[in-house]
């Protein structure tokens, strides 16, 4: 398989956990609506092997954000636990974790590319 | 799964651009290609200035993704230094080359 | 709009249900014992709050937003008190049907709601300036 540009993907991670972020926002909000189903993007491997592929950025799932035209599949996540009464499956443990995932992730990827974009230009330096 | 990440592709723009000037032709052939790959490589680097600019017009007026800009940016920011230590260069060795005595 | 500033959008919407949930929880508190002025009088109906998610055309995502507040249909609790205005012929008066442990209880959750919403504006915010951060020359 060809190389991959560190900056693209960096890019790319970058949108999905943006996207996540959104997800996990929504869920929060809703955590006390009747009926809402948690949601969650599809896991970044997945994306990843999609690359070949075209995004479709209008297919009803799909967040998909202007001006990127990046879009990740989102799904209702399945729920094991005990269903409550007002069938609400968003857990705020669950939700408040997945939020730290994601700024985790995103504080290294802001490093990566902070650390190889000062490489490059120390190299093209005198 | 991912193949390995190529470091030396950072800058796709660039790279493949100087590695195309093939410095082992001899005679004018060389001069044209070596000119041609500067050529491509200034206008790149103007490219994403444009690219960079626009982008942050647009930041400006509320309606950018912001790591678009960020990287749009940067990339200009690294093709910019790169350009400018490759003048640079032609320039002293210009300027290396007209002192020669004959 | 990209995806960060969805979210601190859809944050802010379920800030903005959960408060109008603490406004209502705090109404019936403050009305709990609130009587009809005439003999046989209704007193304070308790209110609720029903939230419904709508999906956000500008961002994809879901906010989160007040559909209605209606009234408990539930009993009024009765209580002899004879020497009341509201007191009927045989000295009964109607009290609101409002439990104030449950009303206690739907507080501590609306509170705990509005600061996970916050949590998530704190880290979308954050994450926007990590990304805007990376363009400083250090």
């Amino acid at each position: 398989m060809e190389p991959v540009n560190l900056f693209d993907l960096a890019m790319r991670q970058s949108q999905w956990l943006a996207v996540r972020q959104t997800a996990i926002a929504g869920n929060v909000a809703n955590v006390n609506t009747p009926g809402y189903l948690a949601r969650d993007v599809e896991p970044f491997e997945k994306v990843l092997d999609r690359t070949g592929t075209v995004p479709g950025s209008t297919q009803p799932g799909h967040m998909g954000f202007g001006a990127t035209e990046a879009s990740f599949r989102t799904q209702a996540q399945e729920y094991n636990g005990a269903i409550l009464p007002s069938k609400n499956t968003v857990v705020i443990e669950n939700e408040l974790m997945k939020a730290g995932e994601v700024r985790r992730a995103f504080e290294m990827n802001t490093a990566i590319v902070r650390a190889f974009h000062g490489m490059l230009l120390s190299v093209s330096k005198g | 799964m991912l193949g390995p990440v190529g470091a030396l592709r950072l800058t796709p723009a660039l790279a493949s651009q100087t590695s195309t000037t093939s410095l082992s032709q001899s005679g004018t052939t060389a001069g044209a290609s070596f000119a041609d790959a500067l050529a491509k490589a200034a206008s790149g680097s103007v490219d994403k200035l444009e690219n960079a600019e626009a982008l942050s017009v647009e930041a400006l007026k509320g309606n950018a993704d912001t790591r678009q800009v960020v990287d749009a940016v940067m990339s200009a920011q690294q093709t910019l230094q790169a350009a400018v230590a490759i003048r640079d260069k032609i320039v002293s060795a210009y300027l290396e080359i007209s002192r020669m005595s004959i | 709009m990209d995806a960060l500033t969805a979210s601190l959008r859809i944050a802010a919407s379920g800030l903005g249900a959960q408060s109008e949930r603490l406004r209502v929880v705090s109404e019936n508190l403050a009305n709990a014992q609130s009587t009809g002025n005439f003999p046989g009088a209704d007193p304070y109906r308790r209110k609720t709050v029903t939230f419904v998610s709508e999906l956000d055309r500008i961002s994809g995502g879901s906010l989160v937003d007040v559909s209605a507040i209606d009234r408990d249909p539930s009993a009024f609790r009765l209580e002899f008190e004879p020497g009341n205005i509201a007191a009927d012929e045989n000295g009964y008066v109607k009290l609101p049907n409002v439990n104030v442990l449950i009303e206690m209880a739907d507080m501590t959750e609306a509170n705990r709601s509005y600061e996970a919403n916050l949590q998530v504006i704190r880290q979308a915010r954050d994450l926007i300036s990590m990304t805007i951060d990376l363009m400083r020359t250090s």
